[in-house]
């Protein structure tokens, strides 16, 4: 019983500032701590009783014991921490994670410090049992409410769900605000809020969805034409010599430059819709080696939004052709341009026709579309079923239909009762449609056509509180919310067709069903949604574009890299997932996700061309896990400089779980010195010498340290790069544009053990692998419930923790054991 | 004493011609006065603290080269120094309390925004115009929040600012916006029913949020109902041609330039009186001469003279845009007065150093408004009042009778009304 009961309470949480100075408490000092779990005073504890006791029993205590140090009375409380403003609410924010803490420190005899008198045992006991029972009723109230707040969905969600719902692309994320964050992740319940703006989107995003899934128009017509880049505007008006025209359409391309992007421009389909290309090209003058290009599709211009589709290859001299489909709004196209070949001005010196150097040539370009299974396409028949339709035209679209209905009411009924119960996710009742049939016959009453007043009744589901938030009752949730709940959290989207079907069997809080239905969602495309959204925000990587390198100092960064270290990131946590490899993985692996691209960056031999593939890394790469990785690099530093102190920060807050305390307030950051004369390591050395700086950068610094061996691009370096005062660089022959500044010391001291470079501190890290398996259950908890982990929660992550341990923390097995936890089951 | 039509003539003649809802109302009733504005603008990776904060103090400082720029208009502003939030920790994350003063952004854990002061000021003045308050944005995030803390969304395309501000459709599309409108009224009036029939056994935290979402829907029906008495009365017509939004996502100076002249219209058409601008912040490189490094970039000049000197280039360029705006409004007579005297316009950055993230001594301008200007005002760097002082007294200044606002324990001593 006794051990029972320390596995689940054993290490200390963390995850607000003061925790610090709370952690590495050892797990016997709290054994000893739980003995006297006897309520002799507060029993029968109420809210108020817990109050009034406060004021009779406890204050007092804390006042003679604590206040001198953490109370208003000081200037500056120490750890920056007061025990004086801590409210006797346990469901508070603040004081729920604070008074379990404050117990453990007096337990243990931590607090108050050994030259300060010793609380008496009455005393301890008093303040302890207090606190007990606060924890008591705050745990019943969560058992009441739940954990997880009434939770909107986020715009992610939102788009995706209108995707699912009516069958149709749309971009509405866009449109709407961004959603506030909790905790690192945009889909927590508490932190999300709803406007009159926002509303006024809802309403605005209703109607855009609908207009694209009904069709009221005949199915548009299907372009399917070839081309050849010779008649492209940029080919044709550009007045560098950098294109090669042949007579047979082909168009050799030298420039890599980026206003030398090709862009289909003859193309300009009036219709939105899904476009078969197929490209022919080949490697030209390339030395038998294949070239590189890039492919953007979108809108392009002002208002457009155009995105990277990818980087393909040409294979030299003989043509090959790459086909894909692409979902293009009205007015969109793609755009061909050439990778890593020579720039512009080199090229017009020369002129293209007598150029020597390696080329794209692009044969032609076949264009397929808008390609429709069906008319009336599935989305339109997904509402209306196979109702008819009659002419309905208008001003400008004399050929416009609508569907019209024989017997209104009864097909009204029908069509919204199937629409509100995809909407929501679950049974729907007469009584729940009937607001939406009245807005639909007050609609027709007013002599509105069938349609229009149909879709009012659509708009007002699709902006109505069931379909906008997560519906969850609280206690254990019934098979429809466990539904929603696994779906939004694997694919950030509703149930699909098999879950809601297991959910109206009942079948789905099976413990063994949920297990399956998780492998089987993993293995599904939407998935991906997962690895973008929860690795995105749990590693920051939304963050990549923050800052751009600054070129002189990094002067190889390029889009390719960038999109290339992304990729490696993603695909490593979805390897790791899909084989259920052991979570230690994301601190120390022997392999990587990489292309040549990012295998040239980290200097890895024998990696060609741009697809991803599993690479096992050479024993002094230094590289594997997340930390070495290049994205992780660049999101942890600016585009000038790193700073141990942000990446240590990062390490201890999103690896090990153990954020620092956030600095004092009222004193200057470090500023970085990029003229040479220091290094940061001496720059900080100063106020590591201060007792009350060097408390928490003993902590925060080492993991900082042991990264400076990588710049804020990813790249492994010996020396910083400075645009001061240093030693020139020369590259195959070529002179750089930055100096070799001094050399970078990467050793210091982590939790009282040396390390002298990364891979000794990635050895250190997993001295503690409960600790990493208990941080990423931490986030995941979060990320898959939308609610904040607390101090409540910390006894079923234990559980979860202690159940992976034994399977080698295989990552797979852990979403499991989280998903079938108490935790992720209850409200 | 001028009278309306030289207004008129006047406007007319700087492109704006007649149609100026708030004038008829004025006419009927010549006690309400000229409105009074408020424009605030936060540029987001503040102003290099050296080129801003001028050394000495009161009226007889010596201009630094930031404000050397603005010399012209030296009685029309005063620039503060010492100002912050208390409990804006340092971090880019203090953005989302610059016009809120909410604590504690930079935790994140657990941070809840307040009501932005243009929302505050837009809840008891808002219902005057066609649009209660204007949300501009060069870069997409907005400044201003709502009592729940919801974002509010900004528009950050100056041609469909413009659009939505000025032109009308055609008579279909106009009955179509009406029809529009009218059909998310019944919507939104056939949910707000739903209120009353909620599950009896809900949790203190989802009844918040449930409320949360019923006042955002009959708010939003009555603010429908507005914007349909609205929709039926003609825009304001200007004379200028519509603004081409600027492809070039990098160009600070190009971008601030379009949203101060639709501000300059929306207040001299007196279609918002309290607008909020957010100034791009980009990591790209600025198309500016002499600049080749991007803008974020160079703010983390890691003390390089060679990027503290680009900085200042690119931090010269705003601060010329600014300058032609406040000219701007200064040249736009309205009465015996001018927009400039009207409206208080607050300039400022949430962060006091970028290099640093500092969220201490922000570079503070405050502008027409009608106060008494032409001073350095120098607060206590290690002991300044809260910056929402000024902001309650910004609001005093607008009408408003709060003496309340976020931190403030009072208003800004040293800002005083001109008249």
């Amino acid at each position: 019983m006794m051990i029972a009961l320390l596995n689940k309470l054993s290490p200390p949480t963390l995850g607000q500032p003061m925790q610090f100075i709370f952690s590495f408490i050892r797990i016997t000092a709290l054994a000893l701590a739980l003995i006297c779990f006897t309520n002799f005073i507060f029993a029968q504890e109420s809210k108020r009783n817990l109050s009034d006791s406060y004021e009779k029993h406890i204050r007092p205590t804390l006042v003679k014991h604590c206040y001198s140090c953490h109370s208003q009375s000081v200037d500056k409380p120490k750890g920056d921490f007061r025990i004086d403003t801590l409210t006797t609410n346990f469901n508070d924010n603040t004081s729920k994670d604070a008074w379990p803490l404050v117990l453990k420190q007096i337990k243990s005899g931590e607090m108050p410090p050994k030259t300060k008198p010793k609380p008496s045992e009455t005393e301890l006991k008093l303040v302890s049992e207090w606190i007990n029972s606060g924890i008591k009723i705050a745990k019943e109230k969560r058992t009441s409410e739940g954990r997880t707040v009434l939770r909107r969905l986020n715009r992610i969600e939102y788009e995706n769900t209108m995707r699912d719902l009516l069958g149709v692309t749309v971009e509405l994320k866009e449109l709407l605000p961004p959603d506030s964050s909790s905790n690192g992740f945009d889909n927590i319940g508490e932190a999300l809020h709803t406007s009159t703006f926002l509303m006024d989107k809802y309403l605005e995003g209703a109607e855009k969805g609908l207009n694209l899934a009904i069709a009221n128009l005949p199915q548009p017509p299907l372009i399917k034409k070839r081309y050849s880049l010779k008649d492209m505007h940029p080919v044709k008006t550009s007045t560098e010599k950098v294109f090669r025209l042949q007579d047979d359409g082909e168009v050799i391309c030298f420039s890599s430059s980026a206003w030398n992007a090709v862009g289909l421009t003859s193309f300009y389909p009036p219709d939105r819709g899904k476009y078969r290309f197929r490209i022919s090209s080949s490697g030209f003058q390339s030395s038998s080696k294949p070239v590189t290009f890039r492919i953007d599709a979108g809108v392009m211009g002002m208002v457009g939004k155009s995105h990277l589709l990818g980087y393909f290859h040409a294979s030299p001299d003989k043509p090959t052709v790459l086909e894909f489909v692409e979902e293009l709004e009205a007015r969109g196209t793609i755009r061909i341009l050439p990778y890593g070949l020579s720039s512009a001005q080199t090229v017009n010196k020369i002129g293209a026709d007598k150029y020597e150097g390696a080329g794209l040539a692009v044969q032609w370009v076949d264009v397929e579309g808008p390609l429709y299974e069906s008319w009336p396409p599935e989305s339109h028949r997904k509402i209306f079923n196979n109702l008819p339709t009659k002419a309905a035209p208008t001003y400008n679209f004399s050929k416009r239909v609508e569907v019209s209905s024989d017997n209104p009411e009864a097909d009204a009924e029908k069509i919204i009762r199937d629409f509100a119960r995809r909407a929501f996710r679950r049974k729907v009742s007469d009584q729940e449609i009937q607001p939406f049939l009245n807005l639909v016959k007050t609609k027709l009453n007013e002599k509105v056509s069938f349609e229009q007043a149909i879709r009012v009744g659509l708009m007002g589901i699709l902006v109505s509180k069931d379909f906008l938030f997560l519906n969850e009752k609280p206690g254990k949730l019934d098979d429809f919310s466990l539904a929603s709940r696994l779906s939004y959290f694997l694919w950030s989207t509703m149930p699909d067709d098999e879950l809601l079907h297991l959910a109206e069997q009942n079948k789905l809080s099976d413990a063994k069903t949920l297990k399956d239905q998780v492998e089987r969602m993993l293995k599904n495309p939407k998935a991906s949604a997962f690895t973008e959204n929860f690795v995105g925000q749990w590693l920051g990587l939304r963050e990549i574009d923050s800052t751009i390198p600054s070129h002189i100092l990094y002067p190889e960064f390029d889009e390719m890299l960038k999109s290339s270290m992304l990729k490696e990131t993603y695909l490593f946590f979805e390897e790791v997932l899909k084989n259920n490899l052991s979570i230690t993985n994301f601190v120390a692996s022997d392999f990587s996700m990489l292309n040549n691209r990012l295998a040239k960056h980290y200097n890895i031999p024998n990696v060609e061309g741009w697809d991803f593939r599993k690479v096992n890394l050479p024993k002094d790469s230094h590289r594997g896990g997340l930390l070495t990785m290049a994205s992780v690099c660049k999101v942890t530093a600016n585009g000038t400089y790193t700073s141990p102190i942000i990446r240590g920060a990062w390490v201890l807050e999103r690896i090990l779980g153990t954020p620092p305390p956030r600095p004092p307030e009222g004193i200057a950051a470090v500023e970085p010195d990029i003229r040479g004369a220091t290094t940061i390591r001496e720059q900080l050395a100063k106020h590591r010498s201060v007792p009350s700086c060097a408390t928490c950068h003993i902590k925060i610094d080492p993991p900082g340290f042991a990264l400076e061996s990588f710049d804020v691009i990813g790249g492994y370096r010996e020396f910083y790069r400075t645009s001061g005062n240093g030693k020139p660089i020369l590259i195959e022959g070529k002179r750089m544009p930055y100096l070799q500044g001094k050399p970078i010391d990467p050793s210091d001291v982590f939790d009282d053990k040396k390390f002298s470079n990364i891979d000794e501190f990635k050895k250190l890290l997993l001295l503690n692998k409960d600790q990493i398996a208990r941080a990423l259950t931490e986030r995941l908890v979060t990320y898959a419930t939308g609610a904040t982990y607390n101090s409540l929660d910390q006894s079923e992550i234990e559980l979860i923790v202690q159940k992976i341990q034994s399977k080698d923390y295989g990552l797979k097995t852990l979403i499991q054991e989280m998903v079938v936890s108490d935790l992720f089951r209850n409200k | 004493m001028h009278s309306l039509p030289n207004r008129r003539n006047f406007l007319k003649a700087t492109g704006v011609s007649l149609a100026l809802p708030w004038l008829e109302a004025f006419a009927e009733n010549p006690a309400v006065g000229l409105p009074r504005r408020m424009v605030c603008i936060c540029t987001p990776l503040s102003l290099h603290p050296a080129n801003f904060f001028p050394k000495d103090t009161g009226r007889d400082y010596i201009a630094t080269p930031y404000l050397e720029t603005m010399q012209n208009l030296r009685n029309d502003f005063t620039v503060i120094s010492g100002l912050a939030h208390p409990d804006v920790g340092s971090s880019h994350d203090s953005i989302y309390s610059f016009l809120t003063a909410a604590p504690h952004p930079e935790r994140r854990a657990g941070f809840r925004n307040s009501i932005s002061l243009d929302q505050f000021a837009a809840s008891h003045i808002g219902g005057q115009t066609r649009f209660p308050s204007l949300a501009l944005s060069c870069e997409g995030f907005s400044l201003s929040w709502t009592r729940s803390g919801a974002v509010v969304p900004s528009d950050s395309f100056p041609s469909s600012v413009f659009a939505k501000l000025f032109l009308e459709g055609r008579p279909d599309e106009v009955q179509g916006q009406v029809n529009r409108l009218r059909n998310g009224r019944s919507i939104l009036d056939s949910i707000g029913e739903q209120a009353k029939t909620l599950q009896p056994n809900l949790g203190t935290a989802d009844k918040g949020k449930l409320e949360e979402y019923f006042t955002s829907v009959r708010e939003l029906e009555q603010a429908l109902a507005v914007s349909e008495q609205w929709s039926k009365k003609p825009k304001p017509k200007v004379e200028v041609a519509p603004p081409v939004n600027i492809a070039n996502s990098a160009d600070v100076a190009g971008k601030a330039r379009l949203m101060f002249d639709l501000i300059h219209l929306a207040l001299q058409t007196d279609s918002s009186r309290l607008i909020t601008l957010l100034l791009l912040g980009t990591s790209l490189v600025p198309p500016i001469a002499g600049v080749n490094l991007g803008h974020h970039d160079l703010s983390h000049h890691g003390q390089d003279p060679a990027k503290i000197a680009q900085l200042k280039t690119v931090e010269t360029e705003k601060m010329k845009t600014f300058t032609d705006f406040l000219t701007k409004l200064k040249n736009s007579k309205e009465q015996d007065s001018n927009l400039l005297d009207r409206t208080s316009v607050f300039f400022s950055s949430n962060l006091g150093n970028a290099s640093s993230h500092s969220t201490r001594n922000l570079p503070v301008i405050l502008a027409g408004g009608g106060y008494k200007h032409g001073q350095h005002l120098a607060f206590d760097l290690i002991n300044p009042p809260p910056l929402s002082n000024l902001y309650v007294s910004m609001l005093q200044r607008t009408g408003i009778k709060a003496d309340k606002f976020g931190s403030s324990t009072g208003t800004l001593r040293g800002i005083d009304f001109a008249s």
